[in-house]
């Protein structure tokens, strides 16, 4: 807050002092009072004046310069009114005041919003449960009556449990909440899981699995990495290059703070206008609209997922030869579960 | 005939999965009264317990724990909550397996069948008729001769072992050599099943595998 411009603000009580002054003196002079009294009395009611203004300025200072300072230090400039001292001055009372009911109206809102988005998250994840329960059915009917049935069925099945999967990890991946757990993970163990889903694709695809993973362990939420290796190899299985013989491979690098996780195929790789976007939410790229069927959905989610255990992961791809997904994870101590 | 109890309440998956054990030479029985789950258990005796987290009345891991406290049958907790804290919750309450819904059936039974495996068998060594069979070591041997194996053809001949005098299809070979990660494709599996024959007939057991031509393998 600046005294000048404080100044040009009262400019209109600085013109009724003025006047008011000249009217005083005015009739000063018309009772002939001497010229002493004259000067006493004009420096008490200058300086009385001035008093008052500079109070008054250094009252609002204080207020607004903090209010100001903590604006622009805070992170979440809606908690502001926590940081500051009620005003002693009337304006700053009301002001104060209709800030308080602003901030309360808001946060109702806000509170609202978060009730409902969290009954939907609540109802999202209570009917991917009951979702579960007739995909569950269906591949068991279709294991059961074998022969009967075609394969077609259960790779339709399993497209099913995919999407909802995916929907699944994304209202986690969105939500505030910590629902993940992090402990020691056996990599061999989440990609044999990730394999035997796939198998019947690979299969089908005759790709070559290979994976070159001694007992490596990581620090991580096992499910939640199984849909992510999920997603990578899925993709990878979706984007197979016909004229060679496919191969998905898995190896590891390490160094002394970090264990990374290769995630190689040999598929038709993606154009490198589209590399820096493939994260990107709905982003489907040349890819997606020449095989169609991409909802551009699945590696948004899984770098949220990413994000949040604190891994990260990058891509690199040469067009009709390999893309590449690596996977990092710190080796820290914090996160380990104690026994 | 081993049994096994089926902790479930969805009708669908109740008949599902009784067809599924009973084709794989299991007594499947269905938990009927939820409201006096431990009675019906002790009645009932199994061998081992699928068990379903969210049924009626009571919570599945709460009635782990009470299971737990009187008896040490196996238990695989079989549900559709897909998440970590779930799972070592169920573990760390005594459950012996978790499994998430939906589940490949072949995979539901080779846990089942290796849940048996380790509680008669913990030196794992098997018998066919006259030979011992190491699976371990990778090794049969017959009057001091020894046959050496290598991994897969030890996994296909335990596999075709333990489902003795039926037929076993490729895709259950196939899903239990990816379950040990050995992760090949139908001509490898076509390879390793002849050379395996070659091997048995080297060792003087002619037609021990048999092929039925669209079903799968039988080890008579």
């Amino acid at each position: 807050m600046k005294f000048g411009k404080y100044i040009k603000d009262k400019g209109l009580e600085i013109f009724w002092f003025l006047l008011s002054y000249f009217f005083i003196l005015l009739m000063l002079l018309a009772f002939k009072v001497n010229g002493e009294v004259l000067l006493g009395i004009s420096v008490v009611f200058v300086l009385l004046f001035f008093s008052l203004l500079l109070t008054g300025y250094l009252k609002r200072r204080n207020f607004y310069t903090s209010l100001i300072q903590n604006v622009k230090g805070l992170d979440k400039k809606y908690l502001v009114l926590e940081m500051l001292n009620k005003p002693n001055f009337y304006d700053g009372e009301l002001f104060y005041e209709i800030l308080y009911e602003i901030n309360k109206s808001m946060n109702e809102t806000i509170k609202q919003y978060e009730y409902s988005l969290n009954d939907f998250k609540e109802y999202v994840e209570l009917w991917i449960h009951e979702i579960k329960l007739p995909i569950a059915s269906l591949t068991l009917m279709e294991h059961n009556q074998k022969g009967k049935m075609v394969e077609r069925y259960a790779e339709q099945v399993r497209r099913i449990d995919d999407y909802v999967d995916q929907i699944l990890y994304f209202v986690r991946s969105e939500n505030a909440e910590k629902d993940y757990l992090i402990k020691e993970t056996n990599l061999q163990q989440v990609i044999k899981q990730v394999a035997l889903k796939n198998k019947d694709d690979l299969l089908a695809h005759d790709i070559q699995f290979i994976v070159d993973v001694q007992d490596e362990v990581v620090l991580t939420d096992a499910k939640w990495l199984e849909f992510i290796i999920n997603q990578i190899v899925s993709n990878s299985i979706k984007y197979v290059r016909s004229d060679v013989s496919s191969v998905i491979k898995f190896t590891v690098s390490k160094t002394k703070t970090q264990t990374s996780l290769h995630i190689y195929d040999n598929g038709i790789g993606i154009p490198l206008n589209d590399i820096h976007r493939v994260f990107e939410k709905t982003f489907t790229g040349e890819n997606g609209r020449k095989r169609g069927k991409s909802t551009g959905m699945g590696l948004y989610i899984v770098k949220r997922l990413c994000e949040k255990l604190g891994h990260k992961i990058t891509l690199s791809s040469v067009v009709n030869q390999y893309t590449e997904v690596v996977l990092t994870f710190a080796l820290n101590d914090f996160y380990k579960m104690k026994d | 005939m081993k049994k096994i109890l089926i902790i479930e309440d969805d009708k669908n998956m109740q008949i599902e999965l009784v067809k599924l054990l009973s084709l794989a030479g299991y007594e499947a029985l269905v938990l009927q009264d939820f409201s006096h789950s431990l009675e019906e258990i002790r009645k009932i005796n199994p061998d081992l317990i699928l068990l379903d987290i969210q049924i009626p009345e009571m919570n599945g891991e709460l009635l782990l724990q009470s299971i737990r406290k009187e008896s040490s049958v196996p238990v695989i907790m079989v549900t559709s909550r897909n998440n970590e804290m779930d799972e070592v919750l169920s573990i760390s309450y005594g459950a012996d397996d978790y499994i998430v819904k939906p589940y490949n059936p072949t995979i539901l039974l080779l846990r089942i069948a290796n849940i048996f495996k380790r509680m008669e068998n913990p030196l794992n060594i098997l018998t066919y008729d006259d030979i011992k069979v190491y699976p371990s070591k990778g090794i049969l041997e017959k009057d001091g001769k020894i046959l050496d194996l290598t991994k897969n053809e030890m996994i296909i001949f335990a596999c075709l072992l333990h489902h003795r005098g039926n037929i076993v299809s490729r895709d259950e070979l196939m899903t239990e050599l990816w379950n040990n990660e050995e992760y090949i494709n139908e001509n490898a599996l076509t390879v390793n099943i002849s050379r395996l024959r070659a091997k048995l007939i080297e060792f003087g057991m002619e037609d021990a595998i048999t092929t039925r031509k669209g079903q799968g393998y039988k080890l008579v």
